[in-house]
């Protein structure tokens, strides 16, 4: 049975700009919002927006990753035919490869696709939070008799040099592609979501493979050779939310607005668009006598004794008498302990903070930064961790990192 | 043994005690009763049930069961989706010669052809007015060792204030043991005792074997109760042993009792005794973390996820999906799932069913002897 369109969702980042966060997962398995993990978002998309059939490609660090996705029940994607799959690279008859770029990856499961005859393919990127509908993306590429679409969105003219900008004409049609340019002719930037006619992405994966020059990566070969060669390409324009989170700040800055989602517009609260992810099993939260509970998000398991102000807390995090925790987020099974103060940082998982221990400072003039600590460190009671700190060893009591 | 199963079957009555929770079981029935912010009752004994390597489970339905059906699905949550054994709802229509059960030995001699073709050597049988974490295998262990024919188990605490009070003969029989060392000498039922008594959890182990003769004779001699027409008519001939329970639980008697047993688990003793060792599994509804927003007061409350909170709220328990909205005070209530609190409602003492509405600036109070409870769909 043929599928209509199927998904490609690049999963192996190491996101190495994350430091202590992704030194053990790879950065789709990074906690996101309380009780997700990012990949929940392309995953969630791709149900809601009808689509079963899901090729994840991972390669760094995808034990958590895999164990995660697991059969795909959590996303419904456990189905006879299609359904999720980890394609990790594998050994073949004749030598086996790591995937050398992103084109790369897709092109060593073309067998995968094959399966499925799709008409068309949408590639994902693993390591952005958005909510999307994809078959109104589809809808868009079939009405433009495209070949080839690319999602982007406007960014201010200012920062346009930073993205992959498409330059389009009055159809949405595009006509140049500037990487990263000095002087940008468009302020239109790739969200790394493509959608591909099937038999044109075949072809120019296996052309690019033949190519010993080629990068094998979407943004650098395959639209550079599509446009090249004249392709019906076009630009959809998307207006929603939408964040590449692969920097500590702009981890933190995406968990905060989930906080305010009349202003920032990422609504996790949406009853027709639900962000599905495994569920962690505990019993509902308790807030204890005497804490303090302001503007936060607050999920199963948690205990909080403490005052916790504008912050984001998983699954199991404990929060002991007169500790604070403010602009933060405390990923699942932490413990703050007594008195210890815990302020516009990254917490990671199971990480201990010890009493009257200190992590991170509000921000102040000049000082801006978000700590972090990775996942599963203790922090001594009294230690001081400061607003600049990427924390992935344990640290002993009374000492300091800045 | 290479897993850890036990060789026992489990057989589960969701329907017994319903009558005592009238206002709750108007459109459920007892084991699809909300507990403890995101739980149904049938969860924890289903849970110790697969916790105890129990992974064949009959449930014997009876009346009002669709929120059970929908609540348990194929069983995947607890683990029970399997090709051998898994999870098996047996609705009252099963067999054209029983219709709807009038007591246990009906029940269970409906499925006796069931059991004649199961392979495991003891069966487990309990009902599911209680919510406790309670280890099965080390009741069969106690069982086998004892060589007893039938093991039931039971706590040493006082019976529950309703059952004293109210005239409960006319509703649901409940029993007490009188014990000679390990061995039941006697049963009561419907006590009045006032102090500590061996008060039966309803919750017994037997060999399959020795269930089906039973009941084969029980049902053609025209015989109902289980307990009272089979176990307390027999109690000289066969050796009927009793096994402890010392951990936590809680009994749903009534609404009173609903209310009690919920505001217990505020307590961090109470909680971990009910959750620990074993974890208890429910249905998942992806609801995303609970909101609390600017101006939301909250002193001692457990809530489930889905919550949007931006009221005063104390002393109480919320299930998933609850709305409570700015200026609106809620102190001692239960909220079951997506209560919505408007703008400026008072409330106190209050339990409320699924999908309740109480609108803007209505105060409603009851007593801590006499909660108000307001039932599913309504709008105060």
């Amino acid at each position: 049975m043929a599928k209509e369109m199927i998904a490609m969702l690049l999963a192996g980042g190491q996101g190495s700009r994350l430091y202590a966060l992704t030194q053990k997962l790879a950065k789709p398995a990074v906690p996101f919002g309380g009780k997700y993990r990012i990949i929940d978002f392309p995953l969630s998309n791709c149900v809601n927006s009808g689509i079963d059939t899901v090729g994840i490609l991972t390669q760094y660090q995808p034990m958590v990753l895999n164990e995660y996705i697991g059969n795909g029940q959590p996303w419904d994607l456990d189905r006879l035919h299609g359904g999720v799959h980890v394609l990790p690279p594998y050994q073949k008859a004749s030598g086996s490869d790591w995937y050398k770029g992103t084109a790369n990856a897709i092109y060593q499961n073309i067998s995968f696709i094959e399966r499925y005859s799709p008409q068309y393919v949408i590639i994902l990127s693993g390591d952005q939070i958005c909510k999307q509908d994809y078959s109104d993306f589809l809808r868009f590429h079939k009405e433009k008799g495209a070949e080839f679409s690319v999602a982007v969105m406007e960014v201010p003219w200012d920062e346009a040099s930073r993205f992959g900008l498409m330059v389009t004409d009055d159809n949405d049609k595009i006509t140049e592609f500037q990487e990263k340019p000095k002087n940008p002719k468009s302020n239109l930037a790739s969200m790394g979501i493509y959608i591909f006619n099937w038999d044109i992405l075949k072809k120019y994966l296996i052309e690019d493979e033949a190519d010993p020059n080629s990068e094998n990566d979407f943004g650098n070969n395959i639209i550079p050779n599509l446009l090249r060669d004249g392709r019906n390409m076009y630009a959809y324009h998307f207006n929603g939310y939408w964040k590449d989170v692969g920097t500590i700040s702009s981890l933190w800055e995406a968990n905060m607005e989930v906080l305010d989602p009349e202003h920032s517009g990422i609504n996790l609260f949406d009853e027709h668009w639900k962000i599905y992810s495994r569920n962690s099993g505990m019993t509902g939260h308790r807030i204890k006598p005497g804490a303090v509970v302001e503007n936060s998000m607050i999920t199963d398991g948690c205990q909080i004794s403490g005052t916790v102000k504008h912050s984001i807390l998983f699954a199991g995090v404990r929060v002991e008498e007169g500790a604070v925790v403010e602009d933060a987020v405390v990923m699942g099974g932490t413990v703050i302990k007594a008195g210890a103060v815990v302020q516009h940082c990254i917490v990671a998982e199971n990480v201990v903070v010890g009493q009257n221990a200190v992590v991170g400072a509000m921000p102040s003039e000049g000082e801006k930064g978000v700590a972090t600590v990775g996942s599963n460190v203790y922090i001594g009671d009294g230690a001081k961790i400061g607003p600049n700190a990427m924390v992935s060893d344990n640290v002993k009591g009374g000492e300091e990192q800045w | 043994m290479v897993n850890s199963n036990v060789d026992a079957l489990g057989i589960i009555f969701p329907n017994s005690h319903d009558a005592l929770v009238p206002e709750l079981v108007g459109e459920r029935l007892m084991a699809s009763i909300p507990f403890a912010s995101r739980y149904r009752i049938i969860d924890f004994m289903l849970s110790n049930m697969v916790n105890s390597g129990i992974g064949n489970v009959s449930i014997i339905v009876r009346k009002n069961y669709h929120s059970l059906m929908d609540h348990l699905g194929s069983g995947r949550e607890w683990d029970l989706t399997r090709k051998n054994g898994g999870l098996n709802i047996v609705p009252p229509f099963a067999e054209k010669t029983v219709k709807v059960y009038s007591g246990r030995v009906e029940a269970l001699a409906s499925i006796l052809d069931f059991l004649r073709y199961q392979k495991e050597k003891y069966v487990v049988m309990s009902d599911t007015d209680i919510a406790v974490n309670f280890d099965f295998s080390a009741m069969l262990k106690a069982h086998v060792a004892s060589g007893a024919d039938v093991t039931v188990a039971y706590t040493e605490e006082k019976l529950p204030e309703s059952f004293l009070t109210d005239r409960q003969e006319s509703k649901e029989f409940y029993y007490t043991l009188k014990l000679d060392g390990g061995r039941v000498k006697e049963m009561e039922i419907n006590s009045k005792e006032t102090g500590v008594t061996n008060f039966s959890m309803g919750i017994y182990i037997m060999e399959r074997e020795f269930l089906i003769r039973q009941v084969s004779y029980a049902y053609t001699h025209g015989y109902v109760n289980f307990e009272r027409d089979v176990l307390m008519a027999q109690l000289d001939a066969l050796n009927v042993q009793a096994f402890c329970h010392k951990g936590y639980i809680a009994h749903i008697t009534s609404l009173k009792s609903y209310f009690d047993e919920n505001m217990k688990l505020l307590d961090e003793e109470n909680l971990n005794g009910l959750f620990t060792p074993n974890p208890i599994y429910t249905k998942i509804r992806d609801d995303n973390p609970t909101r609390y927003i600017n101006g939301a007061k909250v002193n001692n409350i457990m809530a489930a996820d889905g919550c949007v909170i931006e009221g005063e709220v104390e002393n109480s328990v919320l299930f998933r999906g609850v709305k409570i909205a700015k200026g609106a005070k809620v102190k001692n209530c239960v909220l079951m799932q997506d209560t919505v609190v408007e703008a400026g409602a008072d409330i106190e003492y209050l339990v409320s069913d699924k999908n309740v509405t109480i609108t803007a600036g209505k105060e409603v109070k009851g007593t801590d002897t006499f909660p108000v409870y307001v039932a599913k769909y309504q709008t105060v």
